[in-house]
């Protein structure tokens, strides 16, 4: 019998198989049927906002070439002379300080902000962390763009708007962070400390803060280097900074001047980048 | 000797060494902390004191007075918001779809352990990453209303070009980590790179890579609201009308909007992801 044929109980299953109309399914019928409709509308209503939208969909097949047609004609040769200039070298600078001082004043805000905003360490659930989590959410919400055209209409032109602007994204970005940081640490220390009669001050400062020192310099490096990606064009609408000088050479069809002015931002967040990435990492080992 | 030798090879740690040690890391703390402070004290002379014109801010009852022009609502526009917001909430989703697809390359390059060909592929895909990354949505919707003209297309455009970056990114991490088990049973049995990326990569780093686009989905929520300011349709255009003809209470019910609108997103994003993983 070297041929391999049906044992008995094979034919049996199979025989039970036929029998018996049910077979196995990954998804049972009702999930099945819901599956099958959300994903249809799904689809409807990406195909309906293709619609809504007008997008012309003719016109998609040449639009690379388009494109590039753009690239190679308007931005090509970049006008490096340009941003060599020592009045656009202070205009990168004033940048790197308006992004330092939003991150470090969002930061300041963020520490009680996130204490506040943390399920398990907030004062009052009923009260102060809805409260505290409106706050973060919403200057998370709204964008950085936004907060700087109000601020430019309050203010006026300059870089206080932008130092302000670049403020309240901080806050709403590094808030989440810190929140969910405090929310993640180990709660023994903190009983300890409330058993011996501490108060809240007390059992922050000395309890919850020494465990998320090192995760909080790392946000707050990174803050910063959003911060700065932020900050190259939150001066677009008045708020200073580099971002003005675009807006300029925008305005003015100067595309080859903008191309450099482009190249220039991605070389200094490139670079911040690196120096965000090197700061956390020896920041870690010091841990 | 030879004894001897070994035995201070390694320095020998006693308690002057840790104090040392200790020292030395306090005193770079403190040189880099007063670094920090420098430049906090330079920064703010530099922009909050010498950039601001204080005479035409004129006082904190004239700042207060500008502000308060924002204090309320306008009603009456709220009927008028929902269809910039339906147009938002659109442009928000295509251009997550297409973004996704454009991120498909860029992370097959850009994970170290199934890049075609590492030494030409691995670093175009990481620039490819930092240079839809370092630019801000702005200038990609203004790079593209220029290429492609005005309208939600540029927009859709727009998003999905600064979220390759993000979600490549982390994507190719995701990549990077998988079990490479399966990679080689796959091949084992003859399976062709296709094949191994439809059944061996795909389904390990699935759930990771669902994430990482819903919550890129909501940030893009958040990024199409403004990308009208530059003329590609939505919240944003409205906003930016409301703003030149001074009606500052049509202003912040429009940020309302916005607020309400993200909120539906993360409710929605909640589910999803609640569904999916």
């Amino acid at each position: 019998m070297s041929t391999p044929t049906m044992s008995p109980q094979d034919s049996r299953h199979i025989a039970k198989d036929a029998q018996s109309t049910l077979q196995w399914r990954r998804f049972k019928f009702p999930g099945s049927l819901i599956r099958y409709a959300v994903w249809l509308s799904v689809f409807v209503f990406l195909a309906y906002s293709v619609e809504y939208l007008e997008i012309p969909l003719e016109r998609l097949l040449g639009i690379f070439g388009r494109m590039g047609a753009t690239l190679a004609n308007r931005y090509y040769p970049p006008d490096m002379e340009y941003i060599m200039d020592a009045d656009y070298m202070r205009y990168v600078v004033e940048t790197i300080q308006m992004a330092y001082l939003g991150a470090l004043f969002g930061l300041v805000a963020t520490v009680p902000l996130g204490w506040f905003a943390s399920y398990n360490m907030t004062p009052s659930r009923c009260f102060v962390y809805p409260v505290a989590r409106l706050v973060t959410m919403s200057c998370r919400a709204v964008h950085e763009m936004i907060f700087a055209i109000i601020f430019v209409a309050i203010l006026g032109y300059g870089m206080l708007p932008g130092v302000l602007a670049l403020t309240f994204f901080c806050t709403g970005f590094a808030g989440k962070l810190f929140a969910e940081e405090i929310e993640a640490i180990d709660i023994g220390p903190v009983e300890a400390m409330r058993a011996t009669g501490a108060n809240l001050f007390q059992i922050m400062v000395f309890g919850v803060f020494p465990q998320v020192r090192v995760a909080f310099t790392g946000i707050a490096i990174y803050t910063w280097d959003v911060a700065f990606r932020a900050a190259t064009v939150v001066g677009f609408f008045g708020a200073g900074g580099m971002g003005w000088y675009l807006k300029r050479n925008v305005l003015q069809i100067e595309s080859e001047r903008v191309a450099a002015i482009l190249v220039s931002i991605i070389i200094l967040v490139f670079i911040s980048e690196m120096l965000s990435a090197w700061a956390r990492n020896t920041v870690m080992k010091m841990k | 000797m030879n004894n001897k030798a070994t035995n201070t090879s390694p320095p020998r740690i006693t308690s002057q060494v840790i104090l040392d040690r200790r020292r030395t890391a306090r005193m770079i703390m403190a040189v880099v902390y007063l670094v920090l402070l420098a430049l906090v004290v330079w920064s703010v002379q530099v922009t909050v004191i010498e950039d601001t014109d204080w005479n035409r801010l004129g006082g904190f009852g004239k700042v207060w007075e500008a502000a308060n022009r924002f204090i309320g609502l306008d009603m009456a526009l709220f009927p008028n918001l929902i269809e910039p917001a339906i147009e938002t909430l659109m442009i928000a989703c295509l251009g997550t779809l297409l973004g996704v697809f454009l991120c498909i390359p860029a992370a097959w390059f850009g994970a170290l352990n199934i890049t075609p060909f590492k030494p030409v592929t691995y670093p175009l895909a990481r620039m490819m990453m930092t240079l839809s990354r370092s630019i801000h949505e702005i200038v990609w919707a203004l790079f593209f209303v220029s290429a492609v003209g005005l309208g939600a297309l540029a927009g859709i455009f727009a998003i999905a070009v600064r979220s390759v970056g993000f979600i490549a990114k982390m994507s190719a991490e995701a990549i990077e980590d998988i079990d490479p088990g399966p990679v080689e049973a796959i091949r084992a049995v003859g399976g062709n790179d296709f094949q191994v990326v439809i059944y061996a990569i795909l389904p390990q780093v699935l759930p990771q890579v669902l994430g990482v686009i819903i919550f890129e989905w909501e940030i893009n929520i958040r990024r199409s609201a403004i990308l009208g300011l530059v003329g590609a349709g939505g919240l944003g255009l409205v906003f930016f009308r409301q703003m030149n003809t001074f009606n500052f209470h049509g202003v912040m019910s429009v940020i309302v909007a916005i607020l309400g609108l993200i909120l539906i997103g993360e409710a929605l994003s909640h589910w999803v992801r609640r569904a999916l993983i």
